[in-house]
């Protein structure tokens, strides 16, 4: 412990120096509770290590802050590690890796100031926030060690998304960050109704919690595999989280499930025409009574030049009139024979108009 | 301008089951996508089998909204083709085409139109008057054709070569362009005589 609280000060100065950088988090210490009850509830269900382990990760700043060296500070994070390692009594390999992982992660957060802890005042929040964000993120040392390897990969995932569109920066954040406490909240209910039965409460073996622990994590790229058992109960939730911004809750049912079942099951047709693509609007629309599909291009094109269906060769005027045979045409009959020469006209208008919008 | 696009989707469309179908498209020169040159097997139980008719196809820039000029460089003798400069009478490629049509049904329809005549409708009327009147010989005369004109390819290639060498033109371009339009001999000879 010793290390970490030497180092919490210069990364508290850190942090306040980033925390101009930083937009606004008030969701922060909002998941900080309820990261902290998850890691609690892990942590006693792991039931490993006792004593060291509880006090590594109940002082929020202490167990944060660990982390936080090798974000904002030049300190060498091996000490700490090392540290981990008599702690955990992991295996060293592992360590390894996640270490210089680790470092990547932490060399990358520097470039871009969303990655660096929230503020002095919330430290924990700062560590939190990440652990929300990527499933533990660049504070491996908060809660176990175990979790470093498959966390550091995830962080890499998103970095990526977040690379794609930087502008809107916090935004995406907040999304990841709901996002991943959504499936966070998921998996661990999942962990603890659906499968009770799995080594990973475990209390005295690391490896088992090498095992479970990334699974939770890595069930969020994998979503869509068709052996995942946790897919039917945790993928529908995920919009139905109170908590979960409406809009990435419908990027999600849309682009995600939306699109993917759609693309499978029913390709876009294309446009027997000009061969495009239909998109909804075309895919509905139904100038003619034959049926005959067409992109709305196509048919306006038809309609300036002679004006018939390629599918029946029958005039879209007409068959449109007697299709839309409805209110307007009722009263071209009443009206007389001389309207009918200009209703057809307005008919066929107005019901070509029709379903498109 | 010719929607581009579409065209290239129905050449490669049209060319995936040329063996199958019988109708074959290749661009008539590689730059030009609006003129093409399309081919369709002789159809089976009729004067015209086991001919290759050759068929000049141009794309006008409303295409596919308007029809695509087609015309026969192979000779045929047909009511409804021309036996001079073979001019087609089909109404699809007239007021009856549709844009749902395509390059390939066109010249499917061109094939059907092969095997059953539409003497009624005539584009070559002296074709049409033997049609009606004495079937044997417009049969006879049309296989005649076929044979004559529709067949080349099967000729050897080293006698298409001198028999084009024989008119004045030069051996080397002689077989360039014949292996340019698959040893065809007419369509060697008209691009000889065209550039």
């Amino acid at each position: 412990m010793g290390h970490s609280d030497a180092a919490s000060p210069a990364s508290a100065a850190a942090a306040r120096d980033a925390k101009k950088k930083r937009g606004n988090r008030t969701a922060a210490k909002l998941k900080q509770s309820k990261l902290e009850t998850r890691r609690e509830q892990w942590l006693s269900g792991q039931g490993k290590d006792g004593k060291e382990t509880k006090v590594a990760a109940s002082p929020t700043g202490a167990g944060s802050n660990a982390g936080s060296p090798i974000l904002a500070s030049p300190h060498p994070p091996l000490p700490r590690r090392r540290a981990d390692t008599r702690s955990r009594g992991s295996d060293p390999d592992d360590r390894e890796e996640a270490g210089a992982t680790g470092l990547e992660v932490g060399s990358s957060d520097l470039d871009s100031p969303m990655h660096s802890p929230g503020s002095d005042k919330s430290q924990g929040n700062g560590g939190a926030r990440r652990k929300g964000f990527s499933g533990n993120g660049g504070g491996p040392s908060l809660s176990s060690g175990s979790s470093v390897w498959s966390s550091s990969r995830s962080v890499s995932d998103a970095e990526e998304e977040d690379a794609g569109c930087p502008e809107d920066d916090s935004e995406v954040l907040d999304d990841w960050e709901a996002a991943a406490d959504a499936l966070y909240d998921d998996d661990s209910h999942c962990h603890q109704s659906s499968v009770p039965t799995t080594p990973t409460p475990a209390p005295t073996n690391a490896a088992p919690a090498n095992a479970a622990r990334p699974e939770p994590i890595r069930s969020k790229t994998r979503a869509w595999a068709p052996d995942d058992i946790f897919r039917p109960q945790s993928l529908p939730s995920i919009t139905k989280q109170a908590s979960f911004p409406a809009s990435i809750g419908n990027c999600w049912a849309g682009m995600g499930m939306g699109a993917a079942q759609q693309g499978i099951l029913s390709l876009p047709l294309p446009c027997p025409i000009c061969y495009e693509d239909l998109d909804p609007t075309d895919s509905s629309f139904r100038p003619c009574p034959c049926g005959f599909h067409l992109c709305l291009f196509c048919h306006k094109k038809i309609l300036e030049a002679d004006g018939r269906c390629p599918g029946c060769r029958k005039q879209y005027n007409t068959v449109s009139a007697a299709e839309g045979g409805g209110g307007p045409k009722a009263t071209t009959v009443g009206t007389g024979q001389e309207m009918a020469n200009i209703a057809p006209v307005r008919l066929s208008r107005s019901c070509s108009m029709g379903p498109r919008y | 301008m010719v929607d581009v696009s579409r065209v290239q989707k129905e050449l490669t469309e049209c060319n995936r089951d040329r063996e199958v179908s019988g109708v074959s498209i290749a661009l008539h020169d590689g730059a030009n996508i609006s003129h093409l040159t399309g081919t369709i097997a002789g159809p089976a139980d009729s004067p015209y089998e086991g001919g290759t008719f050759v068929i000049d196809i141009r794309l006008p820039g409303g295409y596919p909204f308007e029809p695509p000029k087609m015309q026969f460089v192979t000779k045929v003798w047909h009511p409804n083709i021309s036996s001079q400069n073979g001019a087609i009478c089909l109404d699809i490629l007239k007021d009856q085409w549709s844009p749902a049509l395509t390059l390939k049904t066109a010249l499917l329809s061109l094939q059907a139109l092969l095997s059953s005549p539409a003497p009624d409708d005539p584009q070559d009327a002296v074709v049409a008057q033997q049609y009606l009147r004495d079937y044997p010989t417009f049969a006879a005369t049309a296989r005649y054709w076929t044979e004559a004109f529709a067949k080349s390819t099967s000729t050897g290639m080293e006698e298409k070569v001198q028999k084009l060498v024989e008119m004045g033109f030069p051996e080397d371009l002689v077989r360039s362009t014949l292996k340019s339009v698959d040893g065809d001999e007419n369509m060697a000879l008209e691009k000889l005589c065209s550039g």
